[in-house]
């Protein structure tokens, strides 16, 4: 036996009008069966963090100058650890050129890898151990650089930051002519910070 | 039986099929084009204009979940979007190994590798560090964790046990939802939706700041939305409520972070309970609004000490003000964390904490049938951890062990230990495997709560009941875990994750019958009662595999399939006085499940999104019905979201939620949700439409 007592027999409010709604599911079919039509060749819409990332690290080049030649001849463009660029990143430099100097693109496991690289993109997935990783870096001429929280304030040289879902980048000045680096005046004013203090600890 | 399982796999293989077909035909067209040219495009771009252009912000997690020995899965903010969901619990449906199931409008059910229920008892909810899980009832009330679904930067899922970083109750896995830092939300934001389900919401937030170095953001936003399906057209789940908040983020130096957080909110949510009361008329269905409101308030401070440690400083106050129509509680929770980091030797990462919590609760009465003795009280938590990630072999193989202690007012201490390896053995392949130890410890559901349900009208007339009454002697629940884990990356497009688990448990909830009826006078009237607790009389295993690929065919397209097996096997532990709760333990989690997923940029402005879902049948999930076989039946549905950039400003998109069916059950009556269901509840197909203003920066 069960007794039923609906205290608050509220009644239902209104349905949307039916006609919006078979209008909806009739585009949504309609889109779903289009699309592997009107899939072909369309640029996606706006790019990724990573690529635009990775034009930066492209361009880069052009604004810092290094002490030494570049070894074996190529502008070398490192990345220390797991690749978040996919293809970008090689697809940017390919058949590039700075001066006469070809561009190349190089995964290295270890700092001591380094000494042939231009430029050092840290990769996030080496965040644990960052600190001991750019004492390493600090003793050669590369351009350090990562997208990673508190890469400048542990020593690195710039670091990607997210404004306002734009790239920005930091620059921490002292870190990078401790190791022998000049950055010109035109990269700096297109830094969202510049910091002269150099690293903490 | 067989046949009903055939048919099932066979509908999924056809469906599987025509998504294959779908996802492949374009991809034939080998069509690599637009990446290169996008590049080629943006490095004829200046500094200037580089750091000017708007990005997307697509996962970066396969990099960084990579090498987490766990099983971990991250639900990231574009995910969100493009997956048209408009609440938290309908976002979690992306993660595998995660069972979501829509009780009504307003109501979930979710579980983590089993245990489905509709508090989620073994799952531990944290929003910004703040715990939502609750002791009155062990379990996260899932329809007030809300936010703007805009603001939040990820989800991250952990399916396992996660007691010794994340405290108790972390049994099954953790939900960590995370807010994007207020540097990431400048600039006003404005939304609307509205729909044939979704009635509306409508969502305003502004951020700002006052300089470099402290930034500031507040929102507001309100939501109708409507009953679902019910055959008997008690349309009791409509709800609708409004929630406000902010957050400021100060940087006082590089090595001091503060950050500084508060919600309010109120909500009024439809919904039908049973009230039993000694007196007649002995039981009643009650179809009314739950008032449900509260507030918190968070103060985080991270500082960077140099030489390899950091700590973060974490306090907060909660409260929830729950009045439903057969109960009510008003909590007050008071909460203080401290956790440092610490590496040194090179190899050795230490994380070590110590945290307590308060929470006062009072519960009042409403009807006679539900009470909390004592009424008032308050909830103790300490803990203690440490952990430390050791390097074996650099960047090959390492070693994470550690250990919590816990002690709350309901136990003594209880060790939660883990130890987890991981194995690298090149920078495209991961192996990891974990044993843990985890306790769900008791809360006032079992301890301090007397729950009556009518039974008859006994000869003579009296009235009879059987009661549970609270159980001082309640046990935590405890379980072994054990995980194995593999991640490959294939090529820079191919990404996939396996994981695998046993979990063994003992000390499991159970409903014990204690004796036969007897006739009781207090509380009057007389009646017979017949007595019944909460006991610790089950015990049993879990076993099940995780399979998540994802492939991005092309830059401006991503396709994303999950597929979770789970076998349950529950038993009566010696003595239990268990009256039977095993069939609707196991038949309240999918045995399968797939989700699959595509995200399609069309055009610049146009983007194509759908999924297509896959649940197995729970057949222990039946409504108070006289129809035989009348259970939770499995299901297939598909949603879909196409999206318009009207201008760089504004943004349209129409979302089809359910498509596949005028509405499906997803989950009948829940025990702990107090329902009373004669019917179980269709989720509606349903469309909106959605409106996006973004300021531009």
């Amino acid at each position: 036996m069960r007794l039923r007592t609906n205290l608050n027999s509220r009644a239902s409010l209104p349905a949307s009008a039916p006609a919006v709604y078979i209008a909806l599911l009739l585009l949504l079919t309609a889109v779903l069966l289009l699309s592997p039509i009107v899939v072909v060749a369309q640029p996606p819409a706006t790019p990724t963090e990573t690529q635009v990332e990775a034009a930066f690290l492209f361009k880069f080049g052009s604004f810092v100058t290094w002490p030494n030649p570049a070894p074996n001849n190529t502008f070398a463009i490192c990345v220390l650890g797991r690749d978040p660029f996919g293809p970008a990143l090689d697809s940017i430099v390919k058949g590039e050129s700075l001066d006469g100097v070809p561009f190349s693109v190089r995964h290295i496991g270890e700092p001591s890898e380094a000494s042939a690289c231009r430029i050092v993109f840290v990769s996030s997935s080496e965040q644990e151990r960052v600190r001991p990783l750019l004492t390493e870096l600090a003793k050669l001429p590369v351009l350090t650089v990562a997208d990673m929280p508190h890469f400048n304030d542990r020593g690195g040289m710039v670091q990607f930051v997210l404004e306002n879902g734009r790239v920005r980048f930091e620059v921490n000045l002292t870190s990078a002519e401790k190791s022998g680096l000049t950055l010109s005046s035109q990269l700096l004013k297109v830094a969202s910070a510049v910091k002269r203090d150099g690293g903490r600890d | 039986m067989l046949r009903r399982v055939l048919s099932g796999h066979l509908r999924v293989c056809a469906c599987l099929f025509t998504l294959v077909v779908a996802f492949v035909s374009p991809a034939l067209a080998g069509d690599q084009g637009p990446s290169e040219d996008q590049q080629n495009n943006l490095k004829q771009l200046s500094l200037e204009q580089l750091s000017q252009i708007e990005v997307t912000t697509p996962s970066k997690e396969p990099v960084k979940a990579f090498d987490t020995p766990a099983a971990i899965f991250v639900i990231t903010s574009e995910d969100i979007r493009r997956a048209g969901v408009t609440t938290i619990p309908e976002a979690l449906r992306l993660a595998p190994g995660v069972e979501v199931a829509r009780i009504d409008s307003n109501k979930w059910s979710i579980g983590i590798r089993g245990f489905g229920s509709r508090l989620a008892r073994n799952v531990l909810v944290l929003i910004d560090g703040r715990t939502v899980y609750t002791t009155l009832l062990a379990g996260t009330y899932w329809e007030v964790q809300d936010t703007v679904l805009e603001d939040i930067d990820r989800i991250e899922v952990i399916r396992g046990p996660g007691g010794t970083i994340w405290g108790p109750n972390a049994v099954d896995g953790v939900i960590n939802i995370i807010t994007k830092p207020v540097k990431e939300t400048q600039g006003l934001l404005a939304s609307a939706d509205t729909g044939s389900f979704e009635h509306g919401t409508a969502t305003i937030r502004y951020g700002s700041a006052n300089s470099k170095d402290l930034q500031y953001r507040f929102y507001g936003k309100g939501f109708s939305r409507g009953p679902e399906y019910h055959p008997d057209n008690r349309n009791f789940d409509d709800w609708f409520g409004g929630q406000a908040g902010g957050r400021v983020d100060w940087q006082r130096d590089p090595a001091n972070n503060f950050t500084f957080q508060g919600d309010i909110y109120d909500d009024r949510d439809g919904e039908s309970v049973v009230a039993t009361t000694y007196a007649p008329p002995y039981q009643q269905v009650l179809d009314d609004y739950a008032r449900l409101s509260g507030g918190n308030f968070l103060a985080r401070w991270d500082r960077e000490q140099g030489e390899g440690k950091s700590f973060e400083l974490q306090a907060y106050y909660d409260r929830t003000n729950r009045r439903e129509p057969n109960f009510a509680d008003l909590r007050d929770t008071f909460d203080l964390d401290f956790t440092q980091h610490w590496r040194f030797f090179s190899n050795n990462n230490v994380t070590w904490g110590l945290g307590a919590r308060f929470s006062h609760g009072h519960d009042l009465e409403v009807v006679s049938g539900l009470t909390f003795d004592p009424s008032e009280r308050t909830d103790r938590l300490l803990t203690a951890f440490f952990q430390d990630e050791i390097t074996l072999v650099p960047k090959k193989l390492s070693l994470t062990v550690g250990t919590k202690l816990l002690n709350t007012n309901f136990t003594a201490f209880a060790p939660e230990p883990s130890a987890r390896v991981m194995w690298t053995p090149t920078r495209t392949t991961a192996v990891w495997a974990a044993a843990t130890h985890a306790v769900r410890t008791p809360s006032d559901a079992e301890r301090d709560f007397y729950l009556t349900g009518f039974v008859g009208i006994f000869p003579g007339g009296i009235p009879a009941f059987a009661r549970f009454n609270a159980n001082r002697n309640f046990q935590p629940e405890q379980m072994n875990g054990y995980e194995l884990g593999f991640r490959q990356m294939l090529g820079k497009n191919i990404y996939f994750d396996i994981a695998s688990f046993y979990t063994h448990y003992h000390d499991l909830f159970s409903e014990d019958i204690l004796g036969g009826f007897s006739l009781e006078t207090t509380p009057p009237p007389p009646h017979y009662l017949l007595p019944a607790e909460f006991g610790n009389g089950l015990l049993g295993d879990t076993k099940g595999i995780e399979f998540s690929p994802e492939w991005r065919p092309a830059d401006n397209w991503r396709l994303r399939l999950s597929y979770s097996f789970l076998h349950m096997s529950i038993e009566k532990s010696p003595g239990s006085l268990d009256i039977g709760t095993i069939p609707g333990i196991i038949g309240s989690s999918p045995e399968h499940q797939v989700y699959a997923e595509s995200q399609y940029d069309l055009t610049k402005s146009l983007q194509f999104d759908f999924d297509y879902r896959y649940v197995s049948d729970l057949p222990g999930q039946m409504p108070y019905s006289t129809v035989p076989n009348y259970y939770v039946r499995a299901y297939s549905t598909a949603d879909a979201r196409f999206g318009w950039q009207l201008n760089p400003n504004l943004d349209l998109s129409f979302v089809g939620r359910n498509l596949l069916q005028p509405h499906h059950p997803e989950f009948g009556s829940d025990p702990a949700a107090d329902s009373f269901n004669v019917a179980l509840v269709g989720i509606k197909r349903s469309a909106y439409v959605k409106l996006t203003w973004t300021s531009s920066r």
